[in-house]
């Protein structure tokens, strides 16, 4: 009997202790590895985390690390992809004729839904900020606000630059939002170009806080010139689901964003916060070595780890063996694009540009360890501007060099300045800023004439508009810039076409290219490993002597004429191609709500 | 209640009960008085140990030792004696007057009398209503393998058994009835002795008393929430009443590898790679002697020095050594009817047949109950099983990289070593081109071990007259420490860590912990005093929780100097730099339940059962919290009818119908809100470590995944049971699936949802012949089959949706392809359509042209990426529209098989004993990705190997022997292809056609075992009971046209929405074992 009550009593209470938890809602458990969203963006240490969670996006394997930055941007009247000639789903990316089934970017782990899955991220920090953080401007958490806003826009007009409409996501993704269709870009570039208005009111100038002394976060310059170029896209043409053309809306008229345009570059060079690196090559040595310091050209950078990104490993000067006294990057790293073969002729002798953006080397099998330079063909160039040789970092990664990319530049700025008062105020007063930009490119013997008197002379809105279009072409070359300006100027498939007859008159030596000479000489400098090259500017005909090598630089017959031809895919029309298709499994997910316009 | 208190409470309990025991033994000695003795034997004559001898109408009584031989003293002269024995007729014998009383039991034919387990509760085996299927620890036992999972394989109809490759550690997949789930688990709910466990591996089949497969909703539903999928209770051996009764077990075997993949020989070897040097030229080309092959094979004049060259067997080198297997286990029993306790130890221990790969186990266990008093019954169990598994295998589920597959390695090496490309051993500077095998096994290897304690206490309480209250208390802990090194030739030290670090060791180390806290409770109440003698009822309530939570803290160490290998990185972690350390700590898990039973039967011919259970579950929120599951079965007894219960041929006949519903949350933890997860990254300058939402997008209205069953079955009995078994027809749908379900493009990648809905139907039969059945020898025959055919009803919001393997890094995209009316499993890909000829083409201006009328395939698909050839793969065009591309997918397989089964045949005669079991499988595909990555050398496969499918006189070649250059002329061409019949591997990509997909229908003689049982009388004189050696063979032969390796094979199998790829499996070994049972 003693036992009974004993036991009874146990499981009484056992039952009792059990309704108790139940009440206490035991049934309720919540995550334990994890913070609260109220903790996490009320307290800046922590929304730091949150924000660089955004950028991780970049970074994924498919994203703008393996997909978005190798191929978008490609083919243009200067850039191309080295191997547009071989038909396959690589070359259909840069010569106008992607198909939805793409099998390099039909995954679900693309550069699309990366981006999505970035601008998710910004989302939820913008709300969490909001609503917890008390961002104000100067203050940590108004940087914060201000970044999200910026990564946000970033993702987004990389999106529209390469897809055109997609679908608008500015809040947290709810079981309602889920599947959205595509929304206009003209509401989409009117809210980024609030959001970075919004932006360049929380964030501060490089090197005004210690968290801006680094191009890898967001200072105001970078988001006032962002915000510039994304004004110029918006009022530019393009091509809409029923043409090209430019925006319908009102707010979006060339009056209007090129004012803001004008406005906002004009802040950012007045700020003195940014400035021209002082010689070309500098600035790019300077990329290459990964400095990142801020207050000079650069005004943001992808900022990829060092065992993450792409830049090197895609568009490099060409390293053929998997390692050398430079990289051990892997076998074949760089060269993937170039420049188109005319580039280097077109640039003036003495425009410093033009050597370090047009590289004709690659460097070559190694002998213990050392690769030397070695002439390719006239077909095939290399981007100058990437270059492990200048890198400090010796590269192990076998897929990746973790140089950043840089994403937006001073020069833009000023060019932006000068397109937009030609237009707004007349080729006065574009000619400082364009004056600035080929001050820094021309040794100061030649300025009086290729500076000053070359500007000064461009008297008309139309001559002062195409000449920035030929100095867009020197000054970014190798930096996918082009093919957006080409878009939003109307002039994509005039000027590819005028490419290719460019380049059929260097492959017959005739018109502009007549005087190239057709046999390069070379021998190896004191340092055994780079050549001098004699044979590249014009005129240099006469055989230089016993010491050089002879190579024979021409580019003739039925496969230079198809390599020309396959800038763009024949019978396409590139002005109605602007854009990528949204990808098969994109379409597929999308529950039915998306769909590809464009002829696609 | 905390561990520290239970555990002390045990350790009390046990004092006490040791101290009872000897007051036992003590008074059993001051006993002597008027003693009665005697000897028990069956028909045969043969002594039976352990059988219960009780005075009856008292609790006084003894049991017979080990000669049969039993002596007890009466409190009465006038006593019966009463003789019981688990199957064996029990006997009365009056022993008045007597001093000898020996006594012959016979063997009760009636098994149907056999007490199954089944949820909370036992039943007899013929008032059964749901689809329940059995197996006994002895049937277990003689199959001797490490996985006791695997020893079910072919025993149970509709219960389908399946390595997922030859490793000593492989997953075993187990479907019950197909499994309702699509992306989600849908293994069956695997019960020890009341407690849920994740898997099998750490129990030890000596230490299983039965073990029972719940199959249809009517039995399961009282599992609830999670016996969607089925539902395997394992019991354990408890004590028994008795003398002590010791049985050792031993067995020591050796495998060795059962089949290999051809490749080609060295003259063959260096004949294709001469082709691919030459096909592969750019830019500067040259006729013949390209410098990418003489650089390490000389010109091509010299290529006869490799003719008759054997070259290395790289398969053999790695899994050619024979492997070992050896096992013990020893098991003590016995007790009283107050206290029994059985103590069970398992030692196991393999040596596989690949180099650095091992497995060992220990199990301890022991279970102690005793009887208090009339009323109380206690009972406590503890096991404890340590196990440790040597080598990183030949894939594995989160590989960083599917590059780091080693089959890939050991089948694509050069067969002969080559200055700067191969070498015969592991050279340690890995400047070789391609990855000496045996550095990817070293360079892969992983080391788990395992523990698991787990500790039960039960109590008993006859509270009033059949109203009994069973409290089930428990605890499991359950830890995994995984050590995986990364050595120099691993995709992930070249890319994963931070630049400096790159090209050095590394090593991740994942230690989880996993507690689990059970608390049951039961009422049981049998009315058979109310409700008169036609009439009987029991009712069964109950109340349910379970509360589980785990940590795991991976550690990622970096940057180990470069010659350190996996032993000097697990032990010297400061010598490497570390990466992240990251303590995660789920969610708990929790589950609250009550449930009730009521098992009605009329004059033990009309059988009514119905279950009800209640489960709240911690993974979704309030308003989805709980689910309902209600169950209603009916049988009949048509053979307890007046007019057949005179058809003395028939014993059994029943037919039973249920009706039930059972639930499935079987998802991770903590989808139901977002939450922040702090990760450690690699990739973003001067960042270490992010807050982010998880990738898995949230969804609050998450919910159960229900499953109803219909089931229809009949049992018979026949010929005094001579011939039994049993047929089943059902019907399963489950509905609101959850799905891990892709969102691409929407900033998640995927998100647990409830939609769509599969629908399983099908057969399954089980008959037992028993042939001959004589006390010198018998012979039976089983067999079981079933037939399932699975079918996605809905995908909710959409009609299908594709996946991808994967195995192939991207470059074949989906090749699975889940669609509203097909079955989970169904392959997606080209139609093979031989290749290209000679004459398909024009030959204009030194081109081939492709004739108009011929169907071109896209070169994205075939071919190197220019334009069409003769040579190359021809795709069939599906579509009709003229060309071949993308559109031209289409379903081209299907993993299901039309039916799987198994039979067993047992013999025995004069001691002999034989038993073969086989089981097979008919009309299911296998997707053989190693068949298509050794037929394809792509641009990164220069150099490496292919397989004898595409052997030099059967692959498409280009090459003229004579001159050694490409032939381009189309006369010589089509000549020198006028024998060969495949297309030339030196293709772009690969591609996923139904040249892949083969028919893997199987017959397997699984096990085969010759035993032989040492005569009583010359055991006897050993003092032993029995004495049994076996030879066992495992994997005798397998009949099947499949050409790789082994038709049973699934390596893809992290996304189950991806069955049946072969692609880099562990080869399978064949085993011979030689054992000994003995008892004692």
């Amino acid at each position: 009997m003693k036992h009974k009550i004993i036991i009874a009593g146990l499981i009484i209470s056992g039952l009792f202790s059990s309704c108790q938890q139940f009440e206490d809602d035991y049934l309720d458990s919540p995550a334990q590895s994890t913070l609260d969203a109220a903790l996490i963006f009320s307290t800046p240490g922590l929304a730091k985390g949150a924000i660089d969670g955004i950028k991780v996006p970049f970074a994924e394997t498919n994203s703008y690390r393996g997909r978005f930055l190798p191929y978008y941007g490609l083919n243009t009247d200067t850039e191309w992809y080295n191997t547009s000639q071989t038909a396959g789903d690589k070359a259909d990316l840069c010569v106008y004729d992607a198909k939805p089934g793409n099998t390099e970017m039909n995954t679900t782990n693309n550069a699309y839904s990366m981006m999505f899955s970035g601008i998710e991220r910004a989302n939820v920090c913008i709300k969490g900020i909001r609503q917890y953080g008390n961002p104000t401007p100067g203050s940590e958490m108004g940087q914060l606000l201000g970044e999200a806003l910026t990564l946000r826009a970033i993702y987004y007009a990389d999106l529209i630059k390469a897809w055109g409409d997609v679908p608008a996501r500015f809040e947290p993704i709810t079981s309602e939002t889920l599947y959205l269709p595509k929304t206009s870009r003209d509401i989409l570039y009117k809210q980024l170009i609030a959001d970075l208005g919004e932006a360049s009111t929380l964030v501060a100038w490089p090197n005004a806080t210690a968290y801006t002394n680094t191009v890898e976060h967001v200072n105001k310059a970078f988001v006032k010139g962002f915000r510039a170029r994304l004004a110029l896209v918006a009022s530019g043409f393009q091509q809409y689901p029923d043409g090209v053309r430019r925006s319908n809306d009102p707010e979006l008229s060339v009056a209007n964003m090129y004012a803001l345009a004008l406005k906002e570059s004009r802040e950012v060079i007045q700020s003195g916060s940014a400035r021209l690196e002082s010689t070309f090559e500098g600035l790019w040595r300077k990329y290459n070595e990964e400095n990142t310091t801020a207050g000079g050209e650069s005004l943001w950078e992808l900022p990829f780890a060092d065992g993450r990104g792409r830049m090197l490993f895609t568009f490099a000067v060409k390293h053929t063996a998997a390692s050398d006294q430079f990289q051990a990057n892997g076998a074949n790293r760089g060269g993937v694009a170039g420049p188109l073969p005319t580039v280097f002729y077109d640039y003036d002798q003495v425009d410093a540009r033009r050597d370090v953006t047009c590289v004709p080397y690659k460097y070559g099998a190694a002998t213990n360890n050392i690769a030397k330079q070695e002439l390719g063909t006239l077909d095939t160039w290399y981007f100058g501007k990437y270059r492990y040789e200048w890198m400090k970092r010796y590269v192990t990664s076998t897929n990746d060099d973790g140089v950043n990319k840089m994403y937006m530049r001073y020069a833009e700025v000023l060019l932006i300045a000068a397109e937009t008062a030609n237009e707004l105020e007349g080729p006065g007063a574009a000619m400082p800023y364009l004056k600035e930009i080929r001050r820094r490119s021309f040794p100061a013997a030649s300025q009086a004439v290729k500076v000053d008197a070359y500007v000064n002379a461009l008297t008309s809105k139309e001559a002062m508009f195409n000449a920035l279009v030929t100095e867009n072409k020197y000054e970014f070359t190798g930096e996918m810039e082009r093919k957006q300006n080409l878009i939003r100027w109307n002039l994509l498939k005039a000027k590819l076409d005028e490419a290719k007859v460019k380049m059929a008159a260097l492959s017959a030596r005739t018109g502009e290219y007549a005087d190239v000479p057709t046999t390069l000489y070379y021998k190896f400098k004191t340092d055994n490993v780079s050549i001098d090259i004699y044979g590249l500017n014009r005129g240099e005909n006469v055989n230089p002597g016993a010491t050089y090598t002879a190579v024979t630089w021409t580019w003739t017959g039925t496969t230079a004429d198809a390599k020309v031809n396959s800038l763009y895919k024949a019978g396409v029309n590139p002005d109605n191609r602007q854009f990528w298709p949204i990808w098969q499994v994109f379409i597929d997910g999308s529950n039915g709500q998306l769909k590809n316009d464009y002829g696609y | 209640m905390n561990f520290k208190e239970l555990l002390n409470k045990g350790a009390n309990f046990c004092f006490k009960l040791v101290f009872l025991l000897c007051l036992l033994i003590g008074s059993q000695l001051h006993a002597q008085n008027t003693t009665v003795e005697g000897t028990v034997t069956d028909a045969a004559g043969l002594s039976l140990p352990g059988v219960n001898v009780l005075e009856k109408g008292t609790k006084n009584g003894t049991s017979t030792d080990f000669d049969g031989h039993y002596k007890l003293k009466l409190t009465n002269p006038k006593a019966v004696l009463s003789f019981s024995f688990i199957g064996f007729k029990t006997i009365d014998v009056s022993a008045a007057g007597k001093t000898k009383v020996n006594a012959t039991l016979t063997e009760d034919s009636n098994n149907l009398n056999e007490v199954v387990v089944i949820g909370y509760g036992t039943s007899k085996k013929s008032d059964l209503t749901g689809a329940v299927s059995t197996i006994s620890g002895n049937d277990l036992k003689k199959v001797p393998v490490a996985n006791v999972a695997e020893a079910l394989t072919g025993r149970i109809a509709g219960v389908q058994v399946t390595a997922a490759e030859g490793s000593p550690d492989a997953d075993i997949r187990i479907r019950v009835r197909g499994g309702g789930s699509l992306t989600q688990d849908a293994s069956p709910l695997i019960i020890v002795d009341g407690f849920p466990i994740n898997s099998m591996n750490d129990i030890s089949s000596s230490d299983i008393d039965s073990m029972t497969v719940l199959k249809d909703a009517a039995s399961t539903a009282i599992y609830g929430s999670r016996g969607a999928n089925g539902v395997i209770l394992i019991t354990t051996k408890k004590g028994k009443d008795g003398k002590i009764a010791v049985n050792f077990n031993m067995f020591y075997g050796m495998k060795t590898m059962a089949k290999q993949i051809d490749v080609l020989s060295p003259d063959d070897y260096t004949k294709w790679q001469y082709e691919y040097a030459l096909l592969s030229q750019t830019g500067t080309k040259v006729a013949s002697d390209p410098s990418s092959y003489t650089k390490y094979f000389g010109n091509w004049q010299d290529q006869d020095m490799y003719k008759g060259l054997k070259g290395d067997n790289w398969q053999k080198q790695i899994f050619g050594r024979t492997g070992e297997v050896q096992s013990r286990d020893l098991g003590i029993r016995g007790g009283t009817d107050k206290l029994n306790y059985n103590f069970n130890y398992a030692h196991y221990d393999e040596k596989a047949i690949m180099i650095g790969s091992n497995y060992k186990r220990n199990n301890l266990s022991l279970a102690l109950k005793s009887k208090l008093n009339d009323k109380i019954d206690v009972g406590f169990t503890v096991r404890y099983s340590d196990t440790e598994i040597d080598g990183g295998g030949v894939n594995e589920q989160n590989e960083k990289s599917s590059a780091d597959s080693r089959m890939r390695t050991i089948v694509g090496y050069a067969p002969l070593p080559v200055a700067g490309l191969s070498s015969d051993d592991v050279s340690g500077d890995g400047s070789d081109i391609l990855v000496n095998p045996l550095r990817a096994v070293y360079d892969n290897e992983r080391q788990q071990f395992r523990k698991n304690f787990n500790m039960l206490g039960s109590f008993g309480w006859e509270i009033a007259e059949n109203l009994k209250l069973n409290v089930d208390l428990g605890l499991d802990n359950f830890n995994n420490l995984d050590y995986r090194y990364y050595g120099l030739t691993t995709y992930y030290i070249a890319n994963a860590p931070l630049g400096p670090l790159q090209g050095m060791p590394a090593m991740i180390m994942g230690d989880s912990k996993e507690r689990r806290f059970r608390n049951a409770n039961t009422l049981n109440y049998d009315f058979k005093k109310i409700m008169g003698e036609n009439h009987h009822l029991t009712a069964l309530l109950g109340q349910e929780s379970i509360n589980y939570n785990s940590n795991t803290v991976t550690t990622t160490i970096h940057g180990y100097p470069k010659f350190f290998d996996f032993d000097k990185a697990k032990t010297l972690t400061t010598q490497g730099t570390p990466q992240s350390v990251d303590n995660y700590y789920s969610p708990d898990d929790k589950l609250l339940s009550f449930f009730g039973r009521a098992n009605y039967d009329y004059k033990n011919r009309y059988i009514l059962s119905a279950t009800f259970r209640a489960d709240g579950s911690s993974k979704f929120l309030e308003q989805n919290r709980w689910g309902y599951f209600p169950a209603f079965a009916a049988g009949w007894k048509i053979s307890e009818e007046s007019f057949l219960k005179n058809t003395s041929w028939i014993n059994l006949l029943k037919v039973r119908a249920s009706y039930g519903e059972a639930g499935n949350n079987n998802i991770p933890v903590g989808q139901q809100v977002q939450i922040f997860q702090s990760t450690a990254t690699t990739w973003i300058n001067g960042v270490t470590s992010i807050w982010a939402p998880s990738k898995t997008m949230p969804n609050p209205d998450l919910k159960w995944e229900t499953t109803v069953t219909q089931n229809f079955g009949l049992d018979f009995g026949f010929f005094k049971n001579r011939l039994s078994g049993n047929f089943d027809v059902y019907k399963n749908i489950t509905s609101d699936l959850l799905i891990n379900f892709p969102v691409p493009g929407s900033g998640y990648d995927f998100q647990y949802r409830n939609m769509g809905e599969t629908q399983n139907t099908g057969f399954e039969a089980t008959i037992n012949v028993v042939a001959i059945e004589k006390a010198k020898y018998g012979l039976n025959f089983s067999f079981n089959m079933g037939i399932n055919k699975n079918r996605i009803n809905s995908l909710g919001v959409m009609n299908n949706f594709g996946a991808a393997t994967g195995w192939a890094s991207s470059q074949i995209g989906d090749d699975y392809l889940i669609q509203v009316g097909s079955s989970l499993g169904t392959m997606y890909g080209y139609k093979n359509d031989g290749r290209y000829e000679v004459s398909d083409f024009d030959y204009v201006g030194g081109k081939y042209v492709l004739k108009s009328g011929v169907i071109s395939t896209a070169t994205t698909l075939v071919g190197d990426g220019s334009a069409l050839k003769p040579g190359d793969m021809k795709l069939k065009d599906v579509n009709g529209d003229g060309k071949v591309d993308l559109s031209d997918k289409t379903v081209i397989g299907n993993v299901n098989p039309k039916s799987s089964g198994g039979f067993v045949i047992n013999g025995n005669a004069y001691g002999f004993d034989l038993m073969a079991a086989f089981n097979w499988s008919i009309g299911n595909d296998v997707y053989n990705a190693d068949k298509i990555e050794f037929s394809t050398a792509n641009a990164s496969a220069q150099y490496k190997n292919l397989n004898s499918t595409m052997a030099d006189g059967k692959r498409w070649t280009n090459l003229d022997p004579a001159t050694g250059q490409l032939v381009t002329d189309p006369a010589a061409l089509t000549a020198l292809n006028a024998n060969t019949t495949m297309w030339s591997p030196y293709m772009r990509t690969a591609i996923f056609t139904d040249w892949a997909v083969e028919d893997a229908s199987f017959l397997r003689l699984n096990t085969l075992t010759l035993g032989y049982t040492a005569p009583e009388m010359f055991t006897s004189k050993l003092g032993v009971s029995k004495l049994r050696f076996y030879l066992t063979a495992s994997n005798v032969f397998v009949w099947t046209n499949y050409s790789g390796s082994d038709p049973e094979v699934s390596t893809r199998r992290k996304n189950p929405l991806t069955p049946g790829v072969d692609s880099s499996p562990y080869p399978r070994s064949r085993q011979m074992v030689f054992g000994m049972n003995l008892n004692f």
